[in-house]
């Protein structure tokens, strides 16, 4: 970017953001679906998209190209998140690779665009026997209680229980197949 | 991890609430990456609130301008969202909104600094629906330019919805129309043909006329 030395006109540079605004504004509706995607709830997303920026921001280059600042925030990302497992529970539950979630930040964000969740969580329960995959759909994507689940599928809260763990069982194993 | 913990640490995760902490083994990661992957997919839930990033734009703001007089202090963890914040948030958003346009139409070096519009210069209400239900807020800020900014959380709805100002002599000024997805939406625009301090309140309504939600000025 360069500047009109004091005059009215300047050239800006497309493909540099120029401030520390743009570079949030263009960027924190994409950073948060990613962290979100990482977590799967709110409170989580939000601190850790604000420690991202909050870590980030300050020791900028401003000039850098938005593809090496969209680059920056994402290995800060990855950093951030594997604290968070470090520190909440002592194992890399999720992880951010920088080579394949750069996609989160470059491409358009839509506020109805999804993210690649629902696609792998269709795979996953597309490979599930029917009542496995019937009570991981009552329980994280139709939002019911474990005791609502159980009175869909007219079976004891005890049975829903235990037919949730297997069935959650059965869906990390095809989960790990798809990814390989 | 005991099988009672796991259960309670899944419940966390399907209800979308933080999880732990506690100590995991990789068996037992595996399957709250799984129980994470499914529950991220629940529709209309992966996109952050208004209240939020207008809530961070402004801790950066405080951050990043006195950041040459003092060390960036750390991120406070899981800070109250109320209204009044989102608010003053949303004065401060697009109030550095307005700085970056003053920055690049006058190729002014150095960073951008979001200014708070002060005192009686800013005018705030709340959107109620005709039961009282709080559905958003509003803030006006009499300056050059003057501008109104809103937000809003309509349940269930995404569509078009239509401002109007109601002005203190009876008359009413239609505002603009912005886009609601997913139940949200905000707008702001700078407002000439009527004086802040004139404005009584403002109606939100949907295209074919239906009454939305209305706020009033406080002060």
């Amino acid at each position: 970017m360069a500047n009109g030395g004091g005059h009215n006109l300047h050239v800006v540079d497309d493909d540099v953001y120029g401030d520390w605004e743009t570079v949030y504004r263009d960027n924190v509706d994409r950073l948060y679906r990613l962290m979100y995607a990482r977590v799967g709830n709110r409170p989580d997303a939000e601190d850790l998209t604000s420690e991202v920026f909050s870590t980030a921001l300050p020791p900028m280059r401003l000039s850098a190209s938005k593809g090496e600042v969209r680059s920056y925030l994402l290995m800060t990302a990855k950093t951030v998140l594997a604290s968070h497992w470090r520190r909440r529970i002592g194992q890399p539950v999720t992880t951010i690779d920088p080579g394949t979630d750069i996609g989160y930040l470059t491409e358009p964000s839509e506020r109805e665009q999804p993210s690649d969740a629902p696609r792998m969580a269709g795979k996953i329960l597309d490979g599930l026997p029917e009542r496995y995959r019937r009570i991981l759909e009552l329980r994280f994507l139709e939002a019911c209680s474990i005791k609502e689940a159980a009175h869909t599928m007219q079976i004891s809260v005890s049975n829903a229980k235990v037919l949730q763990h297997r069935a959650l069982r059965m869906a990390a194993n095809l989960a790990l197949e798809l990814e390989q | 991890m005991s099988a009672r913990r796991l259960s309670a640490v899944i419940d966390a995760i399907a209800a979308g609430r933080p999880p732990g902490p506690f100590r995991a083994d990789a068996d037992d990661a595996e399957l709250l990456r799984t129980a994470i992957q499914l529950r991220a997919a629940r529709p209309g839930e992966s996109g952050p609130t208004t209240a939020f990033t207008v809530g961070l734009f402004q801790r950066l703001s405080e951050q990043l301008n006195g950041r040459e007089a003092r060390r960036p202090e750390p991120m406070p963890v899981r800070r109250r969202r109320t209204a009044l914040v989102a608010v003053a948030a949303a004065a401060m958003l697009v109030a550095g909104t307005a700085a970056v346009t003053e920055t690049v139409n006058h190729a002014a070096t150095g960073r951008s600094a979001a200014r708070a519009p002060q005192g009686s210069e800013v005018r705030t209400g709340t959107f109620q629906t005709s039961n009282g239900k709080v559905l958003g807020q509003i803030v006006a800020y009499r300056g050059r330019p003057s501008w109104v900014f809103m937000n809003v959380d309509v349940p269930n709805y995404s569509g078009p919805i239509k401002c109007m100002l109601q002005v203190d002599n009876g008359s009413t000024v239609a505002f603009g129309v912005f886009a609601v997805r997913n139940g949200i939406g905000q707008f702001s625009k700078t407002i000439g043909s009527v004086d802040v301090s004139d404005l009584r309140g403002a109606v939100l309504a949907t295209p074919t006329g239906s009454a939305v939600a209305e706020a009033t000025f406080a002060g």
